[in-house]
């Protein structure tokens, strides 16, 4: 009787998804966000030094960041905590392995927003 | 090439809608390929009250045979090559394969004499679940995903802050 009580007490933990995320899917480990108006082609290469699992490359004038690859463990965070933050976003199942590699403009994007990234990187 | 694309689509569009009729009761098999065990850990939560896949009409079985789903992690050694495939054709058409963590999706290993270095090399892949370990709430995302009752949402993120408050 006592340990029905406590249970009643403890309420509800099953998560809501998928009606809903909850609110602690946002301090889960996930994958690097970054201030592309930051970054610069010295701190990308610093970047892609630090990361163990190869997940950011330094292609051009883009910083290629492949979700598959990334193992949250914070390392490029360390770099440059200014620039690094964490993305907070954990749901990121792909049909495509294509789909999960994001591509950050280095230095920001020039021209006017609403422009594909595609063009850009030529 | 294109006409290769069309094609892959069709079929990828094709076997979600066949994966849908299994409604509310899938059954799912787990298969580590060399995995560290952290996947399969949190595998395992997947059945612990917090997230409790069964009230999604999600199943474990410990047979090929009778699963529709496989979960495979690791970075598919390739001691486990006959193993593996032997999986994939004991599970009854259609059926549906996920791989689960960053080793499966190439992250961690290269290809080498030990190991392919990911799943997708060896056999089809329908989704993917990228973390390291994912959590369950992402391997619900990716089970879900996978009989069609969710969309993906990866394709919209951006991971460049500055453009995303602009």
């Amino acid at each position: 009787m006592l340990w029905f009580l406590r249970g009643l007490r403890r309420g509800i933990v099953t998560t809501r998804y998928p009606a809903a995320v909850d609110d602690w899917a946002r301090t889960l480990p996930s994958p690097p966000a970054f201030r592309s108006a930051l970054l610069t082609d010295e701190l990308a290469d610093r970047l892609q030094d630090a990361c163990p699992s190869g997940a950011l490359r330094h292609e051009g004038r883009e910083l290629s960041v492949d979700l598959g690859a990334c193992t949250c463990c914070g390392r490029c965070g360390e770099v440059c905590a200014a620039a690094v933050v964490d993305s907070g976003e954990v749901l990121l199942a792909a049909r495509r392995r294509d789909d999960l590699i994001k591509r950050v403009p280095i230095g920001g994007a020039p021209d006017a927003p609403g422009s594909t990234r595609a063009g850009r990187s030529a | 090439m294109i006409g290769d694309h069309q094609l892959d689509a069709t079929a990828a569009e094709l076997r979600t809608q066949a994966l849908s009729l299994f409604g509310r009761s899938l059954h799912i098999r787990t298969v580590d390929t060399g995995s560290c065990a952290v996947c399969e850990s949190e595998i395992r939560l997947l059945a612990a009250p917090h997230y409790d896949l069964h009230r999604l009409g999600f199943f474990f079985t410990p047979a090929p045979r009778h699963a529709d789903l496989l979960l495979i992690s690791g970075p598919a050694v390739r001691a486990f090559d006959d193993a593996l495939r032997e999986v994939v054709e004991a599970t009854p058409d259609p059926k549906a394969t996920i791989a689960v963590g960053a080793c499966a999706l190439g992250g961690v290993y290269d290809e080498d004499e030990f190991v392919h270095g990911a799943i997708d090399r060896i056999v089809p892949v329908d989704v993917y679940v990228p973390g390291c370990p994912p959590s369950p709430l992402a391997l619900l995302q990716g089970l879900l995903v996978a009989v069609g009752r969710l969309q993906t949402r990866v394709e919209q993120l951006t991971l460049d802050l500055d453009r995303r408050s602009a």
